[in-house]
């Protein structure tokens, strides 16, 4: 009783922090619906550029476009539904680097998830207007189809957040990472996006654990393409794991953090 | 009072190649002083050239398995050219510095005010902080870019006129980009944020620009509008003569670069003349 009072309390907090941070995004209405349309376009020109692709090569180990539009819909959902709850993440580093975690230290919620979920990024929900549009108008699929991709969005998106928790906690025991997370991040998102196929050996391995794409956009696109429950298993049994790595590892971290005694507020 | 009066006597009158000296030598030594700031940065500028080894790897795999299932010639490319002009493009793409940033919160925080103030152009000035930054970057990704297209396909099959042309082009193509964001962050005079027409333009850029396929592979009609674009000059141009020169097209490809140069400066000139214009200093 007092577990499923706790997850709701916290998912009312998580919920409450999510609307402030829309509000508070949309308080520039302008800028917000520029940061969207930008994103949408953003994504848009980098399917032309795989239409352009296929167009000449129909056909490359055995992939074809209506799968690079999936893996592109599936990661820009889990990307865009990552950085809306908790745009936070990516500045992780350099929080901890300025002595910024004593705000989040002395309320009384958890410490990680408070600094996750402090803020988002409106162009994240170019992405997810973007996958949710893509796939709907380009590939029409079933219920069954659109439950699946659901589920594998919010497990990438999970899967996002904790590989970020864990690059930005390489600040507690490296110093300035803030350039590495960015790089970091930028690698698993090139890596999400381009047919697994391409990748053999040790960096498909690497792709399946230190950088964990495969679990991003490959996983979910043989799910939709034939579902067994293994591949469910081995998705969520994945983001499970990463994310008690990342908890642990901030906590860890935690352990050596020294307080900037910096004076600020939270805005 | 007689030796100061004569002092200045003796500063003013200065010809025009003594003044041109001294301008050249004004801004050389803040595109010295830009490349020093960025040195000691250096372990910022690797972690950025990384990020060169996963995009070479990727995209040079892409094209390696197309190649094998396509037959050894694309539209006149070879495996091994194909992944040096990805390189060659990559180390452009890459290396360009947070300058829309920078001058954006100059224009915002009001800095310009202050900067404008001092004894050297605005534009100028910036040009040569840019170009310090820039070429630092540049050269240590082309140190990258060619390791990691050594060690996937050997040693470049280019020839030496395409090397020496190379970095004539870049040097236009750099300038040519130089022009455009500055003109897009005047755009701080009249809107809220000027990031988002800057990540358009890069984004159009790398797409159309040919960094992930050369425009000849690009299908009909995305091939024609990517060839009449400004962005061809800045990515696609210097990387294509590199790894297939050819002097018709280098000869085409710098008189476009040359046309886009005084298109992208014209419109900048104006926009910086009305910009400046709205700028007001209040003493203090």
């Amino acid at each position: 009783m007092t577990l499923v009072r706790s997850c709701g309390s916290t998912l009312r907090f998580i919920g409450a922090y999510f609307v402030a941070n829309l509000q508070a995004a949309m308080e520039y209405r302008v800028a917000f619906g520029v940061q969207i349309l930008v994103m949408l376009g953003n994504d848009c020109l980098w399917l032309l550029f795989w239409w352009s692709y296929f167009q000449r090569f129909p056909l490359v180990n055995g992939w074809q476009q209506t799968d690079i539009v999936v893996i592109w819909a599936v990661s820009a959902l889990a990307f865009g539904l990552g950085m809306a709850v908790c745009g936070n993440v990516p500045k992780m580093a350099q929080i901890v680097m300025t002595g910024g975690l004593d705000a989040y230290l002395g309320m009384p919620r958890n410490a990680l998830l408070h600094l996750c979920i402090a803020a988002t990024d409106p162009s994240a929900w170019g992405d997810v207007l973007f996958a949710i549009g893509a796939y709907l108008l380009l590939l029409h699929p079933g219920v069954l189809n659109l439950l699946i991709f659901l589920g594998s969005a919010v497990a990438g998106a999970l899967i996002f957040i904790s590989f970020m928790v864990i690059v930005g906690s390489l600040a507690f025991f490296l110093g300035n990472t803030d350039g590495l997370v960015q790089q970091l991040l930028n690698a698993l998102i090139t890596f999400s996006s381009y047919p697994m196929n391409l990748f053999t050996g040790g960096v498909r391995i690497l792709l399946f654990t230190v950088l964990p794409a495969g679990f991003i956009s490959f996983v979910p696109l043989q799910m939709l393409h034939h579902f067994t429950w293994p591949l469910l298993g081995a998705l969520f049994g994945f983001t499970l794991l990463i994310l008690l790595c990342a908890v642990g590892i901030f906590h860890l971290g935690l352990k050596r953090y020294e307080s900037g005694n910096l004076l600020g507020m939270q805005n | 009072m007689d030796i100061l009066l004569k002092e200045r006597t003796q500063a003013r009158p200065r010809g025009p190649k003594t003044r041109f000296r001294l301008a050249c030598s004004k801004y050389l030594a803040i595109l010295r002083v830009s490349a020093a700031n960025n040195l000691a940065y250096i372990l910022e500028v690797i972690f950025r050239a990384l990020f060169l080894i996963v995009l070479i790897f990727v995209i040079g795999q892409l094209w390696k398995t197309t190649f094998a299932q396509h037959g050894s010639l694309l539209a006149g490319f070879t495996p091994n050219t194909m992944v040096w002009y990805l390189a060659a493009a990559e180390i452009i793409a890459t290396s360009l510095p947070a300058l829309t940033r920078t001058i954006d919160q100059e224009v915002r925080s009001g800095e310009l005010a202050y900067l404008l103030g001092r004894p050297c152009s605005y534009v100028l000035y910036n040009y040569s902080r840019y170009l310090g930054e820039r070429l630092v970057r540049l050269a240590l990704n082309a140190v990258v870019a060619a390791c990691v297209a050594l060690i996937f396909v050997g040693p470049p099959q280019i020839g030496l006129v395409g090397v020496l042309a190379w970095p004539v082009m870049v040097f236009l193509a750099i300038t040519i980009e130089f022009v455009c964001y500055f003109a897009i962050v005047l755009l701080a005079f009249w809107t809220e944020n000027t990031q988002p027409f800057a990540f358009t333009f890069s984004r159009l850029e790398l797409v159309l620009g040919g960094v992930l396929i050369p425009i000849e592979v690009f299908p009909q009609p995305l091939r024609g509008v990517a060839q009449i674009l400004p962005f061809s000059t800045m990515l696609y141009g210097p990387s294509r003569i590199l790894v297939r020169f050819n002097v018709g097209l280098f000869g085409q490809l710098l008189l476009q670069q040359v046309i886009t140069l005084m298109v992208a400066g014209l419109i900048l000139l104006v926009l910086y003349t009305l910009a400046t214009r709205r700028v007001s200093i209040n003493g203090g």
